[in-house]
């Protein structure tokens, strides 16, 4: 479902994502992860089409990204780490506004609405301006416009970012059952714990390189840790604690 | 997402792709949100504000026509012969409307590319099934709509004053919606392309270049307004004067400049002619539809490479030494605590590095420059030395007027914005009274150069005597000291700290009492100073600046001056103190 193909994105004369090769099928939850300026947040833009690779392919069901991005984003739903609304619409507003981009008629807009208001418990204030929205409540309505045309592919980035424990908890349970669901979802995360704990298979990024990809255990048997945690193994591939965050690209 | 019990993630839609048609009745849907929202919140939560700024509009609307009425009628008393009066009038309009035009360029690239290239927004909107010349079209509509409202402002009261002093026929003013709303979309096109290509070529030098080009032609039109003031001087509405006038203004006639068209279509149409009126009607809006169509092909073919390829170049270069003009500021100020300094270095950094501050700096002390230029053919007349004391105190007060709109827009919100990053500030081992103080500091002194600059320019273009020149100077630092005050002391009095955008907190109850209060301000500390000066020279001043007045006549312009710079500390002791005293009690 996703599919990006030696994807290589540059800023000037840095490299922020290197040659990426990497395969996520349907019904499964990715984990995306690495030390800050790994280029996570790079990987993510270009497979939603707000950067474009400098070289390969990035495709979503198939439709390249760069040459067919309305086909592509039409697949997608997107949760960013930090969520862009505007603050002179209601939440109710802009879920409708949302529903009406991806083409659903007002009748079915309204439906939809009204059950991811129901889904994220939102009734209290999704009749407010968002410009008055706490970060919790913003994050809600970010999932549930990403969730509104039942998207096949579920990106999002940093999801446990400024979330209260019970919030986090639920934003796991939604992210497992989406993929139970047999949709994809991608996640890029810092939190080991999350990814340990929710993920299909994970992705260690470091410096732009694909470092280790497969399942938990994969990776230990890859990287010859049996027995060891998820970050004893994240800063054997990163190249240990100490050099976690050097030379990092001023993008990622 | 607290009490979430299931997530069933199965809708019973899917999504599909929009018709264009389709697509833009969503957009059509959300613009019409925003603006009934916008004005259902402005009604309920300032409405004093929002009638505040409609009746200055009014007021500012009505001014202007009553300026350009009398103008005309001047106009055609003066200058009989009809082929003259009717050239006259087609400079005019033709002169007008090439220098807006020009102005609008600029500024649709400038907003457009704040639009595109800087707005959450834009990035949301990306990564929609939206067709990219869809959003593209959506934010260039904005951007014509803000850049364009001036132009309505000043152009609306000439048109309707020409046309009723022109005994113009009805259709004349129908036909001004179409031809405004046509001619605004060329430029506003023109710049979309010009922004568009700007960061395809230059994605990391693009501001500057922007700023180059805006402050290149700024500096054209100084110069082609000083040669053109510095024309025929003296033997002014002589055939002569006339004729020297309307050469140099030939370039304006151009027949493919579109404000040639408009102007020609406007005045064809006034003298009662609708077939030519229509005619270049008809031309000014297929113009518009193909730029507006040639941007939106350009957007469609290059957007989202431009957009991809800017945001790859926002890392910028790296600074690895301090520029020349922060080290040279950091030593001047030797005298200043070294934390001041530090404070103050920080500060012209980021302004520096901000060009939507300095450009609109430099845009709008250019246009004043310009003007000042233009009023030196009036201190060759020596029997109007009234009315040139008068002007020159006018400009005081423009000056003091551009000033308040940058203190509001600019000094006003820097609290609220340093109150979000008081994670630093506050752990420092400096007290806040020195934070608040180092903002009085910068923006006096900053406002000071630029005012001083501007007066002592207006001044020399006028010829005034040497003691009023003094006089208006002294009024630059009274002016420079009380805004500066009051926008640091209501701007910590008033923090908005949930806000981001300086242009929003600016746009909020403290930014517009701000507004108000310097205007108020403004006003007091000119007229204190301007009425004892002009019964001071109504009353016998001196003929030439090397003639000395009396000291009677001196003493009730000292007395103003002397008023002016007791309201002046007052006016920066009292809403600094309570600033002061605001922000030690601040709680972030």
């Amino acid at each position: 479902m996703i599919e990006f193909e030696n994807a290589t994105r540059k800023y000037g004369d840095k490299v922020a994502v290197d040659d990426l090769n990497l395969l996520v099928p349907a019904g499964e939850l990715f984990a995306f992860l690495g030390p800050n300026g790994a280029g996570k947040t790079t990987s993510i833009k270009m497979l939603v089409g707000l950067l474009r690779p400098t070289s390969g392919t990035v495709r979503v069901g198939g439709y390249d990204v760069t040459l067919h991005h309305r086909e592509a984003a039409s697949l997608l739903g997107y949760v960013p780490e930090d969520v862009s609304l505007y603050d002179k619409l209601t939440g109710r507003e802009f879920l409708h506004f949302v529903a009406g981009m991806y083409g659903l008629d007002d009748s079915a807009a309204r439906r939809s609405a009204d059950r991811q208001i129901d889904a994220f418990v939102m009734g209290e204030f999704v009749d407010h301006l968002t410009e008055s929205y706490s970060h919790g409540m913003r994050q809600r309505l970010a999932f549930a416009a990403a969730l509104l045309h039942d998207p096949e592919v579920l990106v999002v980035d940093e999801p446990m970012v400024g979330l209260d424990p019970r919030t986090a908890r639920n934003v796991k349970d939604l992210l497992r059952a989406q993929a139970a669901a047999g949709k994809t979802v991608f996640i890029s995360t810092h939190s080991l714990s999350v990814a340990e704990e929710i993920a299909d298979r994970l992705a260690i990024l470091d410096r732009g390189r694909l470092r280790s990809v497969g399942t938990l255990e994969g990776l230990r048997k890859e990287l010859a840790s049996h027995n060891s945690s998820l970050e004893q193994m994240f800063l054997e591939a990163t190249g240990g604690a100490a050099s976690a965050g050097k030379n990092e690209p001023a993008a990622g | 997402m607290s009490d979430v019990s299931t997530f069933s993630p199965a809708a019973p839609h899917a999504s599909r792709l929009l018709s264009p048609h389709e697509e833009a009745r969503v957009f059509r849907r959300l613009r019409g949100r925003l603006v009934a929202n916008l004005l259902r919140q402005a009604l309920r939560e300032a409405r004093l504000r929002l009638f505040a700024v409609l009746a200055l509009s009014a007021v500012l609307w009505l001014a202007l026509f009553e300026l350009f009425s009398r103008g005309f009628q001047f106009l055609i008393a003066t200058v009989q012969h009809p082929d003259t009066q009717a050239q006259t009038v087609g400079a005019i309009y033709r002169v007008f409307f090439v220098s807006l035009m020009v102005m609008l360029v600029f500024s649709t690239a400038i907003i457009l590319y704040g639009g595109l290239f800087r707005s959450r927004e834009t990035r949301l909107l990306l990564t929609t099934p939206a067709r990219t010349e869809r959003i593209f079209t959506y934010k260039l509509q904005e951007a014509v709509l803000l850049s364009s409202w001036g132009f309505v402002l000043l152009g609306s009261p000439l048109l309707i004053a020409y046309g009723i002093i022109a005994l113009a026929p009805w259709y004349y003013y129908l036909l001004l919606i179409p031809y405004t709303l046509a001619f605004v979309f060329i430029p506003g096109a023109l710049g979309a392309i010009l922004c568009l290509l700007f960061v395809y070529f230059f994605p990391r030098q693009r501001w500057h270049l922007l700023a180059a080009v805006g402050v290149g032609t700024i500096a054209a039109l100084l110069w082609w307004g000083w040669s053109l003031a510095g024309g025929a001087r003296g033997s002014m509405l002589t055939p002569a004067w006339f004729h020297d006038v309307f050469a140099r203004l030939r370039f304006s006639e151009h027949k493919l400049l579109p404000s040639w068209w408009l102007s020609t279509g406007l005045l064809q149409t006034a003298r009662g002619r609708w077939s030519e009126g229509v005619l270049f009607l008809a031309l000014t809006v297929s113009n518009a539809l193909v730029l507006h169509q040639l941007a939106a092909w350009l957007a469609h073919a290059r957007l989202r490479t431009i957009y991809s390829n800017s945001a790859g170049a926002s890392a910028g270069r790296k600074r690895t030494r301090p520029a020349l003009i922060d080290v040279a500021v950091y030593r001047l100020t030797c005298c200043l605590p070294p934390v001041v300094r530090l404070l103050l270095v920080k500060d012209l950094r980021l302004f520096r590095r901000d060009p939507l501050q300095w450009s609109q700096f430099l845009i709008f002390f250019g246009l004043l420059g310009l003007y000042f230029m233009n009023t030196r053919w009036l201190r060759d007349d020596s029997g109007q030395r009234v009315w040139i004391a008068m002007i020159s105190f006018l400009n005081v007060g423009v000056i003091g007027l551009i000033l308040s709109t940058f203190t509001t827009r600019f000094i006003f919100p820097v609290i609220s914005l340093e109150g979000r990053r008081f994670w630093i500030l506050g752990l420092l081992p400096v007290d806040r009274d020195t934070i608040l103080r180092t903002k009085f500091l910068f923006a006096f002194f900053g406002l000071l150069a630029p005012c001083c600059v501007l007066v002592f320019l207006s001044d020399l273009m006028l010829h005034v005597p040497f003691s009023l020149m003094l006089t208006h100077l002294v009024l630059c630092v009274v002016l420079c000291s009380g805004l500066s005050g009051i926008a640091v002391g209501l701007g910590a009095r008033m923090p908005n700290l949930r806000e981001e955008l300086p242009a929003k907190i600016a746009a909020g109850f403290g930014g517009t009492l701000n507004l108000v209060v310097s205007t108020f301000y403004i006003v007091v500390v000119v007229v204190m100073v301007a009425v004892p000066a002009h019964f001071w020279i109504s009353d016998g001043a001196p003929a030439n600046r090397q003639l000395a007045p009396t000291w009677n006549q001196y003493r009730w312009l000292i007395a103003g001056v002397g008023g002016s710079v007791i309201c002046g500390l007052l006016t920066t002791w009292i809403p600094l103190r309570m600033g002061l005293r605001a922000f030690r009690k601040l709680e972030l």
